[in-house]
């Protein structure tokens, strides 16, 4: 592993993230907003029809898992023909040296980056950077965290927890060479000063490093989906290009890709379609009098592969919407740092332990409410409630559930799998608890629940159980 | 078409058996007035829902089965809980292997469990219930109910037909932040999201708060008496079978 | 063993548990031959070029339609004008543009610089789906153009414009183009990315105007 998670203090991350006043304001003022857009966009296509390209998504995704190895050499030959390089990285850390190595050969002191989770997943801006070569974020958001010094909080929107004077105060102190006194008031404003900022610097850098958001099988092409054009130009103006990519994302044919297409900007921002959607093939031709001379694209697997054939699987599905970390209550309580690694929300607490391990992302499957709203939302349909109580299976089997939890439940089985003793047991302890608790109706405090009672009461039992009442023949 | 007078097997749930009995008499009255003939199997104890959630599947199984043993001689399984009641119509099937003889009876049995109000609209036909309770209330949306199981409409439509008025409040289908073992394993979420939802449901200006779903109920009821809130929090059997003279949940008995 | 061999050999060992290598292979000619999905009605609409315009609008760009491309150097003009811009484009080596009379319009040809005012390109497709257009990058239209116009212009031939995706590849493919990029463009640049307010003209053009002719 590659970056250094925080995943094991998840707690702890989720505490800090609770009494930080502006996170809370950020994640209040946007909870709704992609919620809403979804829906909209839902809505206008018609419920019916977008339902059904989400079964659509889901089914050709599953062919293009189910047959990966045939699709994958069927990829590496267009891209070959096209004139391309294909790098397979079995890890994070061949990606590192791989990317490295491009950029040596480039002779490269700049890099560039379009937004790309794959190499936020590899820790590739630290490890250029220990290198000498100076990686420079070109996504508005991914720009302002790379000024903070901080990791994305969010896969589609990536600074979603800096407020608007947070952003006027790093680009004071970034932007030195600008007049001190410069109005920063109006948003407008802030975006000019970064679009000149920024503007320069696509033509400083010798290699261009971008993610994709498909892959295509049938042509080799890369395709990427932004809406500002960062990443377009991130690719089109240093003299080479790097994609990086993991390996699911191939998806057979271009008329395949317009059934992800049409599902992936109503589920991430409500669009219709995203501003840009980008089609990439091989380095320039030689009739072309601009894009790159060299195209590079590291295939990712960094613990993929082993997901496939168990039932983590449909994860690989993911085509990185978002959707399910803007519809989560946790998420929209604690935002995506507090998740300590690369992918926030339900999709990263199923992803991230299957890439760093269950030994270091445990936590992450065990804080959900099993709400189901993330799965309600996903385009391709991934069980991911399913998937993070799988991983509590696989901790409850290598005996890393806390130990307090696995003595409680064993108590609690032992005495559920025995209905009379189940009577007994629970009567007794609700006579008494109802006793205590009847003339308030409700305890402020109660030994050994202190986790529920620190923020909320609990509400007294009525007398006797059900069953008890019902036996000695009292009826409605 | 369901049998004239199905034989029901009430599961109370683990939680009004224990907290809130008054649900389960109000369960038996709406299926009563319902027609149908009521039993409660002895043997019930818990669906298991916190086994399976927990990874225990070997526990979750071996009370999956005691479950099947004890409900499956009946016409219905009936529960005031979308929640227990998913845990035995979706997840006992996921339980057993294909091909295990258990797994035809976890399906059997998932085939013909419901939660109270789905059951009473949705395989009862019921239209109105007997009640009258004109009150103002606002209904929270339960997660496992909602999701698994497509309960929205229904016990809106019945309470209209007790002449109760719902007003909506903002965000009714996202979740209270009960979550089983979630609220005591992580208590900070938990109680930031309990608290959103009940700033939500106070700012409608209901008289009351109702849901189907006594954890959430419980979870809701306390931060609503400990942050000095009032509405009254109760079960919405409670309201449709017109047995609301009994206190609120986490309200005294003076 | 190189990371190829490795993980190719990882993912046939598993997959192979499934169905044979054999399999896998008619299974993906038979998708092949019959790619795709399920096409919306909104890709299906009988008026293709009127949904592209309402749908382009939608998406922030601005449309106008001329007559013929003779009519371009004039409604460039005038737009120019109407947005206060100089009378210069920024244009490729396409045929259509080095046949017209541009007037008084100072053009230049040749790719995207650091600042380029207006630019001009000609798309080879448009889709009414979304109110896409699409071009195809090389020397007549480079791919630089898209990106760098603070203005961006876009002449499209109503012609086409197809319904939805699948019609689009279908013409694209029966045209024998095979660019190095493929660019969808839908409306102008955006980014919510200060303060999740949305704003136009993040990286790419402020504005976008698409010439329909026909």
């Amino acid at each position: 592993m590659t970056v250094q998670s925080t995943t094991p203090q998840f707690k702890q991350n989720t505490k800090d993230a609770l009494k930080n006043a502006n996170l809370q304001t950020a994640l209040r003022d946007t909870r709704n907003g992609f919620v809403g857009k979804r829906a909209a966009a839902r809505e206008k296509m018609g419920v019916d029809e977008f339902e059904g390209l989400r079964d659509a998504a889901r089914d050709l995704k599953n062919h293009t898992l189910a047959n990966l190895d045939v699709y994958l050499e069927m990829y590496e030959e267009q891209v070959r023909a096209s004139g391309g390089h294909v790098h397979w990285a079995k890890t994070a850390e061949d990606a590192q040296r791989i990317v490295l190595d491009i950029c040596r050969k480039a002779d490269a002191k700049t890099v560039n980056k379009g937004k790309t989770m794959i190499s936020e997943e590899c820790g590739i801006n630290d490890f250029l950077a220990e290198n000498g070569i100076k990686p420079v974020e070109t996504d508005l958001g991914e720009y302002i965290i790379q000024l903070r010094g901080e990791h994305p909080s969010h896969i589609i929107a990536p600074a979603v927890h800096v407020t608007v004077p947070e952003v006027r105060d790093e680009f004071r102190k970034a932007h030195t060479h600008l007049d001190a006194d410069r109005n920063l008031d109006g948003l407008d404003t802030l975006l000019k000063e970064a679009r000149g900022v920024l503007r320069e610097k696509y033509f400083e850098a010798e290699v261009g490093i971008t993610g994709a958001n498909m892959l295509i099988a049938e042509t080799g092409q890369s395709i990427i989906v932004t809406n500002e054009g960062n990443g377009d130009l991130s690719q089109s103006l240093p003299r080479v290009h790097i994609v990086m990519a993991s390996l699911e994302k191939i998806v057979p044919t271009l008329e395949d890709s317009a059934t992800i297409l049409r599902v992936l900007a109503r589920s991430a921002t409500g669009q219709d379609m995203s501003v840009y959607t980008t089609f990439s093939s091989g380095p320039r031709r030689a009739t072309d009098p601009d894009g790159p001379e060299e195209y590079h694209v590291v295939l990712l697997d960094n613990g993929r592969t082993d997901m496939i054939g168990t039932e983590f699987q449909d994860m690989l599905r993911c085509i990185r919407c978002g959707a399910c970390i803007n519809h989560c209550p946790v998420y929209q309580t604690v935002g995506g740092h507090a998740y300590g690694w690369v992918y926030p929300g339900p999709m990263g607490s199923v992803l991230t332990p299957s890439l760093i391990g269950v030994e270091e992302g445990g936590q992450l499957p065990n804080a959900s409410t099993f709400c189901g709203r993330c799965e309600s939302v996903c385009p391709m349909r991934i069980p991911l409630p399913k998937m993070m109580r799988h991983w509590r299976e696989r901790e409850f089997e290598k005996n890393l559930t806390p130990s307090a939890m696995r003595y409680g439940l064993k108590a609690w089985a032992f005495v559920a799998k025995r209905p009379w003793l189940y009577r007994v047991k629970t009567r007794a302890a609700i006579m008494a608890l109802g006793l205590l608790g009847r003339r308030k109706g409700r305890f402020a405090a109660l030994p050994l629940a202190s986790g529920w009672t620190g923020g909320r009461d609990m509400p007294a039992p009525e007398g006797d159980t059900f069953m008890a009442q019902w036996k000695a023949g009292k009826r409605p | 078409m369901p049998p004239t007078n199905p034989r029901v097997a009430l599961f109370a749930t683990c939680l009004v058996d224990m907290f809130r009995p008054s649900v389960g008499f109000a369960t038996v009255k709406l299926l009563e007035e319902a027609g149908c003939e009521i039993h409660v199997p002895e043997a019930q104890t818990c669906c298991g829902q916190p086994a399976w959630n927990s990874g225990d599947r070997e526990t979750a199984r071996d009370i999956a089965k005691q479950v099947i043993v004890a409900f499956e001689g009946y016409d219905y399984t009936v529960l005031p809980s979308g929640s227990c009641g998913a845990t035995i119509a979706k997840d006992y099937p996921a339980m057993f292997d294909e091909g295990d003889p258990w797994r035809i009876r976890a399906e059997a049995l998932a085939r013909k469990t419901f939660e109270i109000t789905s059951f009473l609209t949705d395989v009862m036909g019921v239209e109105t219930v007997a009640a009258e309770v004109p009150r103002l209330v606002t209904y929270h949306d339960s997660c496992s109910g909602l999701r698994s199981l497509g309960v929205k409409a229904q016990p809106r439509k019945l309470l209209a037909s007790a002449g109760v008025s719902v007003r909506e409040m903002e965000e009714s289908e996202v979740c209270c932040g009960f979550g089983g073992t979630f609220c005591v394993k992580y208590p900070d979420i938990s109680n930031s999201m309990v608290n959103d939802k009940v700033t939500n449901a106070t700012a409608t200006g209901a008289e009351m708060l109702l849901a189907g779903d006594l954890g959430c109920l419980m979870n809701m009821a306390g931060k609503a008496s400990r942050d000095g809130k009032q509405i009254e929090v109760r079960h919405v059997v409670e309201v449709l079978a017109g047995m609301t003279d009994t206190p609120a949940i986490g309200e005294g008995q003076g | 063993m190189s990371g190829r061999d490795e993980i190719m050999q990882k993912l046939t060992r598993t997959l192979d548990q499934g169905d044979g290598r054999a399999a896998r292979q008619a299974a993906v000619r038979a998708h092949m031959a019959k790619p795709g999905g399920p096409v919306p009605s909104i890709a299906r609409e009988e008026d293709a070029v009127g949904a592209f315009i309402e749908r382009a609008i939608k998406a922030d760009a601005t449309v106008s339609r001329i007559a013929s491309a003779d009519d371009l150097p004039k409604a460039l003009a005038e737009e120019l004008r109407n947005r206060n811009l100089p009378a210069a484009i920024r244009h490729g080596a396409d045929p259509m543009f080095a046949g017209l009379d541009w007037g008084g319009l100072e053009t230049s040809v040749g790719i995207g610089r650091i600042e380029e005012p207006a630019t001009l390109s000609r798309a080879e497709f448009g889709v009414a789906e979304t109110g896409t257009c699409v071009l195809a990058s090389g020397a007549d239209n480079p791919v630089t153009l898209t990106f760098l116009g603070e203005t961006h212009f876009v002449v499209l031939d109503a012609g086409d414009i197809h319904k939805g995706y699948e019609d689009m590849w279908a013409a694209l493919r029966a045209r024998g183009l095979t660019p190095r990029t493929v660019n969808m463009v839908t409306g102008p640049s955006r980014s919510a990315d200060i303060g999740q307010q949305l704003q136009l003209g993040a990286h790419g053009p402020v504005a976008l105007h698409v010439f329909v002719i026909g």
